[in-house]
């Protein structure tokens, strides 16, 4: 298990503080952030490319923050893969076993069965100039998994992939890591491929840890403007709480020109004097009620208007003005549930937020960040 | 006319600038003082001293300078940027003032001790190494130094991961990947040694059998007005130079990844 305790780590101006994280064996534990958050320098730090100011980087229990590079055994994939240009793509994946001076027998067998899994024995002898991407991300994988480190970290090494080859090695990095019983510590700014290969997450923004446990938690309950922002929760109006009652709570939401219900198990913070917050829900999550509908529980409905439909490959967003018109509402709609229910622009529209898919955060982002 | 036909014009003068100083050499060209000058056992000295000298003193300067390099792009240290400032002494020094220096350094106690127990420098051809590897001891550096910069610490870092130590990345890494400008440097730096004069003559004399080196032979046929011996001696200069430059370059664009 690869475990790092309370690292903090300083590059120029910038501050990655505080952070504490563990990879189990067989896991894939992702490093989620936008640009610039700190993610690699995490990294680089566990590897030991940058001392940390404070904290420890421990794998299977041994402290190994003061190691040089070499001993830590973890292998290492940055984002621009680094395969050596001077040697052939056999030359590259046998590499760790050269330095090693492991036996010629233990090469040929490993490497045979590791080119076969990846589907690059053709390309042994070529050079690495003459790979294309898909070839070099994937020499890339097989030279770390030669290495015979059963701890991978990897910094978004399918980042300059189209999407179709990104998804293929996806599946490709899965099964490397059941075949080869890895635990990966992976950076990725992509939320598809986070959510696809990790088991767990951080999440970190401008240099700090904001969230950390199982995909689905973090996915389900995001615990900040931050993370709600990043997770791609557009649909953010400012909000004033009244005091709960049984299971929910109150919300009056000037933008929208309602009162909104909201499941007190969403509310992620304690309330403030001055009861400010921000209320958010996903665009999939918004629901538009067709001419007549009408549901059990009539609570959450606004009026909107349809400013503009546009298309998105296989989906549809719906923008649409609602309340003081002040912030539009965004709603993701599958092309059935679009064709059935034939909108126009300035069709005027029944928009439900349902209480369980509504968020509540500190208000604090929003009102100096918009 | 394009971009690309003015850019190639450009080069092409260079190029005729020195043509034609190398085809006025031929007004005075006489077959047979090249004859003469090939049969002088005086001149081969000097031919064979000059190559000599060159070699030595660029393999002595590309070992030093190649870990010097590395150090220099890899690591901070104190005092770095000093080091890295000195380097371009030879090149705001002029080389009879830098041949002084090395004058004025064995006259100091430390010099003479030097002298005394370890080697003579002063007017042996010791001294003309010395003076060769002092003025194109920092440009191979600086070159060297140029090709490891553009090589992506990344490489010596994921290298490390997969288990070399650090000595072991840069033999198996670094040093193979800046092969082209170790080339480069050796060839700027031993054509600059073939042609060393001020330092050299500074230190070494110009005593014939001895220290004198070809640029130095050629001096002192000018000084005695023998111009076509001093014709001669230059087209020899020019030949080895350029002939050797051209195969080495030759030999090392051949040298790709691609």
């Amino acid at each position: 298990m690869l475990e790092v305790h309370a690292l903090s780590v300083t590059a120029g101006d910038f501050l990655l503080s505080d952070v504490a994280l563990s990879v189990q064996q067989s896991s894939c534990h992702v490093i989620l952030g936008p640009t610039g958050s700190g993610k690699t320098l995490l990294l680089e730090s566990v590897i030991g490319l940058r001392k940390p100011d404070k904290g420890k980087v421990l794998l299977n229990g041994n402290d190994i923050t003061c190691l040089p590079i070499e001993k830590r055994k973890l292998s290492y994939v940055p984002q621009d893969l680094a395969l050596f240009p001077h040697m052939t793509v056999r030359e590259n994946i046998l590499y760790p076993i050269r330095i090693r001076g492991s036996s010629q027998d233990v090469q040929s067998g490993m490497l045979l069965e590791l080119v076969d899994s990846l589907g690059i024995r053709s390309i042994l002898d070529r050079r690495i100039g003459n790979l294309s991407g898909g070839e070099r991300q994937r020499t890339a994988l097989a030279r770390a998994v030669v290495s015979g480190c059963k701890h991978l970290v990897l910094d978004e090494p399918l980042s300059a992939l189209h999407e179709s080859l990104k998804k293929e090695l996806w599946y490709l990095l899965k099964d490397l890591q059941r075949r080869y019983d890895l635990a990966i510590l992976m950076v990725t700014h992509d939320l598809e491929e986070a959510f696809f290969l990790g088991d767990t997450m951080s999440i970190i923004i401008d240099g700090r840890l904001h969230q950390q446990g199982r995909k689905r938690e973090i996915y389900g309950q995001p615990q900040s403007m931050e993370v709600a922002r990043f997770l791609g929760i557009g649909n953010l109006f400012p909000a004033k709480i009244d005091p709960p009652t049984g299971n929910c709570l109150s919300v009056c939401c000037e933008e929208l020109g309602t009162t909104l219900r909201v499941s007190t198990y969403r509310k992620k913070s304690a309330v403030t004097e001055d009861n400010e917050f921000v209320v958010g829900i996903r665009s999939e999550d918004v629901l538009i009620l067709r001419p007549g509908e009408v549901l059990p529980n009539p609570c959450n409905i606004i009026e909107g208007t349809v400013l503009d439909v546009l298309e998105t490959g296989g989906s549809f967003t719906i923008v649409a003005a609602c309340g003081n018109q002040s912030k539009n509402m965004e709603i993701a709609l599958r092309r059935p549930t679009l064709n059935g229910l034939s909108l126009v622009r300035g069709q005027s529209i029944l928009i439900h937020l349902p209480e369980d898919n509504l968020f509540l955060f500190d208000s604090y982002p929003l009102r100096t960040g918009t | 006319m394009s971009f690309r036909r003015v850019s190639i014009a450009f080069s092409f003068f260079t190029f005729s600038l020195y043509a034609v100083l190398i085809a006025s050499l031929f007004y005075f060209f006489r077959g047979n003082t090249l004859l003469e000058t090939l049969a002088s056992e005086r001149m081969m000295f000097s031919v064979r001293l000059s190559i000599f000298a060159a070699t030595v003193s660029t393999l002595l300067s590309i070992i030093i300078a190649v870990p010097s390099a590395f150090a220099l792009s890899r690591y901070e240290f104190r005092g770095r940027t000093v080091v890295d400032t000195i380097l371009e002494l030879p090149m705001i020094v002029s080389p009879a003032a830098l041949g002084a220096m090395l004058l004025i350094f064995f006259n100091n106690p430390a010099g003479q001790w030097m002298q005394e127990h370890w080697t003579q420098f002063v007017f042996t051809s010791y001294g003309i190494v010395l003076a060769q590897f002092v003025t194109i001891c920092g440009v191979s550096t600086r070159l060297i130094k140029a090709a490891m910069d553009e090589i992506p610490i990344r490489y010596e870092a994921v290298a490390r991961t997969l288990g070399a130590s650090p000595a072991r990345a840069f033999l198996t890494i670094t040093l193979p990947l800046s092969k082209r400008g170790i080339y480069a440097a050796c060839i700027l730096s031993w054509a600059k040694a073939l042609g060393e004069f001020g330092a050299t003559i500074t230190i070494a004399g110009s005593m014939a059998m001895k220290t004198e080196t070809l640029p130095i032979a050629i001096f002192m046929k000018l000084s005695s007005a023998e111009i076509e011996g001093t014709v001669v001696l230059i087209l020899i200069l020019l030949s080895i130079g350029l002939g050797i430059l051209y195969h080495v370059r030759l030999i090392s664009g051949r040298a790709s990844y691609a």
